[in-house]
């Protein structure tokens, strides 16, 4: 029983294998789920058994690499990032990991992940959203303790508890449009070594932060940096 | 006389005018207060020119007053056409991204000149080149791992994430090189600056081209067509990195100017890695009371360099600012910045030769040198209160040279006469001109207001011709 647990992940394995290399060189359109059964060295009915169709499997590549991306962002971060240069980071670490893939798999990105209808491809793109929200709100809940911290101790007030992010509906969407407008942008970006995405994501991101912050100076409370 | 401050801030049209209070020199007095308590405000690109910054104000003001000089009939529908094209020309100004770096070059300028600033307005914009970092590191690193293939802390020992300088189009931070230790400055270029300087050129070109001003509008495009592609030239480092090996083998060791050495493998066209010079520049230099001594010492090495690289490789050095000189605590001079160096056609080093040699050597030519310098039409050649202003004003060029033994360069008259005669050619639009003539007077006043800061006593005469001997 064992054994054959061990057998099926390592097949999976495979199948995901085959299929980035496939998709990296071919795209996602020219590669069949026989050329991956193929590269796999399975039959093409088996490949089926572990995920139902090529976009599901797409997807699965696209979250494993934005996990990886989450990784090498906490591997880099140091706590003593701006807001602004925080988010920055966590979106870039993710397209690095992507990078392979930025030209083939548009489609695959812009139906899974689009805000207009959920995912029908697979609880990976529901996970994938999730996940980087939940990170996005990690970001600015540390950076709005940080900002506390620092208020109190300049005020000689003891610490408060841990100030929870309350990201409000309205910037989470803000955000996610951002995002997915910054992954447009940069999945046809033609400048040479997509530079003009680096230059669009800082502002981005700038121009979120500003968002947030104007909020907070008409006295609306739900923005998670508030100071 | 050159416009005042406030004559420029009067200039600028309706609904862009500023709204200062008082009046504009208390406000420069504020501003210069309010930089030196935080961060210029001038790093992210983010910051969109909203002309909402008094530098910003002030740049507009001198470009509405500079067109407004240009028109040479009185018609009032015209006067209202343009009006309404310089306000749109205006507006495209304040969107313009690039400005962040343009302005601190206008800035500079604008600080070189003693009459039109403040002292203390002059000084904080001096030294503004130097404190705004800004790009953020994650950003940076990316763009180092785009040039170089590997993040700065894998590529460099040491590498310093806090910029320690600003530079055009970028930032510079410091490292060491793996390996041999040898202490570089990084210049680090922002993404994307390339193509938002020439998309900024394209707009404002496009703006201000239906405004035909006077006939000597297609003379200005020229002029505006070689800033264009001079700025364009200075977004390749490559380009920099070329200047600065041309430059670097023009001076021997023994005579202590140093230009640093390039390190080609870690160089592309958006990070230059140069060789660090440990230095203060010059308010700092200035903060230690130098001798008389030591401040001709320093003058006479930064006329040598700039004669020899005019002379010799013939690369005219149009940046001549305090920021791109290090006093170097073993007596050396060093040289920054080449980005906005000019590098001279045979018809430039012609016309150069020409007038040299007319001035001293046959004035019976000084004439037609200053038509050829001009571009003059007939019509205008033949008005003699043009050619004399324009005579005045070459002499004025050639005065410290045209002596023997050491000139004064602390003797703010001098500095002051040159000043109005430029302002009275600008100001009768006499502004007809060869290209090249754009970076000789950047040269011209930015050497002079270097060594009026500097105090300096140099013997430029003898300087300027054993050098531009070497040239022939």
């Amino acid at each position: 029983m064992r054994v054959t647990a061990q057998a099926k992940e390592q097949t999976r394995q495979r199948i995901l294998a085959s299929s980035r290399k496939l998709f990296s060189q071919k795209g996602l359109e020219r590669t069949t789920t026989r050329d991956i059964a193929g590269e796999a060295g399975i039959a093409s009915g088996t490949l089926f058994n572990y995920f139902p169709s090529k976009e599901v499997l797409a997807m699965t590549i696209v979250a494993e690499a934005l996990d990886e991306g989450r990784a090498d962002y906490a591997a880099k971060a140091t706590g003593q990032e701006s807001v602004e240069e925080a988010l920055f980071l966590h979106i870039v670490t993710g397209l690095r990991r992507l990078a392979p893939y930025r030209t083939s798999m548009n489609a695959i990105l812009e139906r899974a992940m689009s805000p207009f209808s959920p995912s029908p491809d697979s609880a990976d793109a529901d996970r994938v959203r999730r996940d980087h929200l939940e990170a996005v709100a990690e970001i600015l809940a540390n950076h709005a303790r940080r900002n506390d911290q620092t208020r109190n101790q300049a005020a000689g007030e003891p610490e408060p508890d841990v100030a929870t992010a309350d990201l409000n509906f309205v910037a989470m969407h803000l955000y996610w449009s951002l995002y997915l407008g910054v992954l447009a942008f940069w999945s046809r970006d033609q400048s040479d070594k997509q530079e003009h995405t680096l230059a669009m994501l800082d502002q981005a991101m700038q121009l979120f932060v500003d968002a947030l912050n104007s909020g907070d100076t008409e006295e609306n409370t739900d923005g998670a940096t508030s100071h | 006389m050159e416009p005042q401050v406030t004559d420029l801030i009067a200039a600028l049209p309706e609904g862009i005018e500023p709204p200062l209070a008082t009046t504009a020199e208390q406000a420069l007095h504020q501003f210069a207060r309010d930089l030196a308590r935080k961060p210029l405000p001038v790093g992210r690109m983010r910051r969109l020119w909203t002309l909402g910054t008094l530098q910003a104000k002030i740049a507009a003001a001198y470009f509405a007053w500079w067109l407004r000089t240009l028109r040479t009939d009185a018609d009032d529908r015209l006067r209202q056409r343009d009006e309404t094209h310089l306000k749109a020309a205006l507006q495209v100004l304040g969107t313009m991204s690039y400005l962040r770096g343009a302005v601190m070059k206008v800035g500079q300028l604008l600080a070189n000149h003693p009459n039109v600033v403040p002292h203390e307005f002059s000084d904080v914009l001096g030294r503004l080149y130097f404190e705004a970092p800004p790009m953020h590191f994650s950003l940076l690193r990316e763009q180092v791992r785009n040039e170089l293939g590997g993040d700065p802390e894998e590529i460099f020992d040491d590498f310093e994430t806090k910029a320690f300088a600003a530079a055009s189009f970028g930032q510079v931070h410091r490292a060491r090189l793996k390996g041999s230790g040898q202490r570089v400055a990084i210049k680090i270029q922002y993404p994307h600056i390339g193509r938002v300087v020439r998309d900024d050129f394209r707009n404002l070109r496009a703006t201000i081209l239906p405004m035909r001003l006077s006939g000597d509008w297609e003379n200005l495009m020229e002029t505006f067509d070689d800033i264009r592609r001079m700025l364009d030239a200075e977004t390749d480092y490559e380009h920099e990195a070329e200047n600065l090996r041309i430059a670097r083998s023009a001076f021997a060791e023994d005579e202590c100017i140093v230009v640093p050495r390039v390190f080609p493998e870690v160089s592309t066209r958006r990070v230059l890695t140069m060789e660090y010079l440990d230095g203060v520049h010059l308010d700092r230099f200035l903060a230690t009371n130098p001798s008389q001594e030591l401040r001709d010492r320093f003058g006479h090495m930064i006329t040598l360099a700039c004669s020899r690289l005019q002379f010799r490789p013939n690369l005219l050095y149009a940046d001549i600012q305090p920021g791109n000189y290090f006093f170097m605590p073993d007596g050396r001079l060093g040289f920054i910045d080449f980005g906005c160096c000019h590098r001279c056609s045979a018809n430039d080093v012609d016309y150069m030769r020409e007038c040299q040699e007319a001035w001293f050597s046959r004035p019976e030519d000084v004439r037609a040198t200053i038509i050829r310098a001009g571009c003059l039409t007939p019509r205008q050649q033949a008005d003699e209160r043009r050619m004399q202003l324009m005579k005045d004003y070459t002499a004025w060029v050639w005065e410290p040279i045209d002596r023997d033994g050491p000139f004064d360069f602390s003797n703010a008259d001098y500095f002051r006469r040159g000043v109005a005669l430029y302002g009275e050619l600008l100001k009768r639009r006499y502004v007809r001109s060869l290209p090249v003539n754009t970076w000789i007077t950047r040269l011209i006043f930015g050497y002079r207001a270097m060594m009026y800061h500097l105090r300096a006593r140099v013997n430029i005469a003898t300087i300027f011709r054993s050098e531009s001997t070497i040239g022939r």
